[in-house]
């Protein structure tokens, strides 16, 4: 479960952004919508607490985010919250399932290889578990960013833009996946997006103006 | 699991790794190399000085009498008279006085006419058997016994000159009747008998029948090596016994002299080089001058491998500034993983630490590697070997500290960056 309150944020005095407020339960999912500029991504990076609001809290269950600081913010953001990027990026040098054990590790000290190969399986990717993720197509990349997002059993799961370099087949796929998961992990959702591909299928919106 | 990633991303990029684990393993070969050689060296050099104080010799180059008289490694200057010379050794200064004589070798090991304090000098026990008391009784130097595998009672003809290819001396065999103990000094390589016997050798070269006929005579025979000591007139008479030390006429190579009053080290060069024909060397101050004459190429060598690993911290540097810019996406996707700042920081700085210590291992083994090659040269040109196993710890981890030192500063500005990367620009541009 994650809600917001009065959350402004503002890069420099010209530009000041008042985010929406949105309550999402665990389970459901919430679309951010709104034309390129308008803060979508600045909105997802403050919900990740990449980035620090001027005003307003976060509450994750129960927790205000917006109050921790410094590693302890890195600590409840790994445990608590994945996050599914535009682009994949991954740890190069490590394997496809590398990259998900060190997300693991860094949030919780273990690896749970085990879960990791469970989320390859259900994923359908289970036989590039050992492959240099610069190996995978885009689609499966995509996919091994949604596992490592949810290799830590977050509370929340946000998505920015996850289907804007897939095909529509890819992009179905990928929009199946999260919901799914995000049920049976439950796992609050948002996706932030413009892809008109995802509106459709949504109803809970959000748009930013 | 942070050791585990600097590691994969030091061999993700295996060229760049190569190259400056490449210079590190030069520059701490070099250093170790240096380090070792030096040290031993000097131990060596100093050991075999211990309770020689000035040598007493023909004229000639004075450094030349010193490496010959003390460390075995070039020729005598000459022959001194033993008349002469025994005035100099009963001085009321003197606390001990060891002549040595040169004249013959056993396949390239030296045979040294001397007394039994040569030995102690160097500390050497008799292991077996006993001291040479009569002539032609010999005690080998541990080395000499394990390298020839000689046994107490072996005998052997000896060789003439200082070269294993000269020519034997058909007469007068060589009896073992002791083995030194080990004392890894020049003594381990010599074969030690009393000053009668080399007089005797060479007396006798020149009377090819005097075992079967000793009381026939002929005329001295010539040497034209000048380290051959034999008298300029010989006693005819005295074929039929063995030669005595007390035998006039008779020449000597030099004399290790050990002062019990000091002023004599100050005083009897310029006495000596005055009155008589000898020339009195200080092995301390000549060793000093050959150390500076080498000190000028061992700091060569020594800032060259400094600047070596300078390049390599360069190396390193540029390596991971370059991937850095490469991998800041990485770095904020392990900061939104739940990262902490430092674990980034710490991830930069075990990348080049580990790229030193992996530099430093293989430098430190392929020193000694060199030193195994660098000893068995000068084994076989000098007897002086070099022990690759030694290890000293407090030049070497110096290096080591030096190596890390190396590593952590050529990292610093990659790891301060990636400590304070901005996550939330690094993965909205990427």
């Amino acid at each position: 479960m994650i809600s917001t309150k009065n959350i402004t944020f503002s890069y420099n005095k010209d530009q000041n952004f008042i985010m929406p407020d949105l309550f999402c339960q665990a389970g459901s999912t919430i679309l951010v919508t709104g034309n390129s500029g308008k803060g979508k991504t600045t909105y997802l990076h403050i919900l990740a607490g990449m980035l620090q609001p001027n005003s307003g809290e976060i509450l994750i269950d129960n927790t205000n985010f917006t109050n921790l600081k410094g590693s302890k913010a890195d600590k409840f953001r790994g445990k608590n919250i994945g996050v599914v990027f535009q682009k994949s990026h991954f740890i190069a040098s490590l394997s496809v399932i590398e990259n998900l054990e060190m997300a693991s590790w860094l949030a919780t000290g273990k690896k749970h290889t085990k879960r990791a190969k469970e989320l390859l399986n259900k994923l359908d990717i289970l036989e590039q578990a050992h492959k240099q993720p610069s190996q995978l197509s885009v689609g499966q990349q995509q996919r091994v960013s949604i596992a490592r997002a949810l290799m830590n059993e977050p509370k929340v799961l946000l998505a920015d833009e996850p289907t804007s370099s897939l095909d529509d087949k890819n992009a179905d796929n990928v929009i199946e996946l999260l919901e799914s998961l995000s049920k049976e992990y439950k796992a609050a959702l948002i996706i932030v997006t413009h892809d008109s591909r995802i509106k459709a299928k949504f109803t809970n919106q959000i748009t930013m103006v | 699991m942070i050791g585990k990633l600097a590691w994969k991303n030091i061999w993700f990029k295996p060229l760049n790794t190569i190259l400056s684990i490449l210079l590190l393993t030069a520059s701490v070969a070099i250093i170790t190399v240096l380090i070792l050689v030096e040290k031993q060296f000097e131990e060596k050099y100093q050991s075999n000085l211990d309770g020689v104080d000035l040598v007493l010799g023909a004229q000639g180059s004075p450094l030349q009498l010193v490496l010959s008289s003390v460390y075995q490694v070039d020729d005598p200057t000459g022959n001194i008279s033993y008349d002469s010379v025994k005035v100099w050794m009963q001085h009321p200064y003197v606390k001990k006085a060891i002549p040595l004589a040169y004249g013959d070798n056993y396949v390239g090991f030296k045979i040294v006419g001397t007394t039994p304090d040569y030995i102690e000098k160097y500390q050497a026990k008799i292991a077996e058997g006993k001291v040479f008391e009569h002539n032609f009784e010999v005690v080998v130097g541990a080395d000499v016994a394990e390298k020839l595998n000689l046994k107490l009672g072996d005998t052997f003809k000896g060789t003439h000159g200082s070269a294993a290819e000269g020519e034997v001396h058909e007469h007068g065999e060589y009896s073992i009747v002791g083995i030194a103990s080990k004392t890894g000094k020049v003594i381990d390589n010599l074969i030690l008998s009393n000053i009668p016997t080399v007089w005797q050798m060479h007396h006798e070269e020149g009377h090819e029948e005097v075992a079967e006929n000793p009381a026939h005579g002929e005329p001295g025979h010539m040497h034209d090596e000048e380290e051959h000591v034999h008298s300029a007139e010989c006693d005819h008479n005295a074929h039929e016994t063995d030669m005595t030390i007390d035998e006039p006429n008779m020449e000597i190579t030099s004399v290790l002299i050990e002062f019990k009053n000091k002023m004599g080290v100050f005083m009897w060069p310029n006495i000596i080089a005055q009155n008589t024909k000898m020339q009195a060397a200080l092995p301390t101050y000549q060793m000093n001058r050959l150390f500076d004459m080498f000190g000028v190429g061992l700091n060569a060598l020594k800032y060259l491998a400094f600047g070596i690993m300078l390049i390599s911290g360069i190396s390193i540097f540029i390596a991971l500034f370059n991937t850095l810019k490469e991998r800041k996406a990485e770095f904020a996707l392990l900061r939104v993983n739940g990262a902490k700042k430092h674990q980034l920081l710490l991830v930069v700085l075990l990348e080049s630490i580990l790229l030193c210590i992996v530099g430093y291992f293989f430098g430190t083994v392929l020193g000694r590697v060199g030193i195994v090659l660098l000893s068995k040269a000068s084994e076989s040109d000098f007897k002086l070997g070099f022990n690759p196993m030694e290890i000293i710890w407090e030049k070497e981890g110096l290096l080591f500290g030096l190596t890390l030192l190396v590593g952590l500063i050529a990292a610093l500005i990659p790891a301060i960056k990636a400590y304070t990367i901005n996550i939330s620009k690094t993965l909205a541009n990427a």
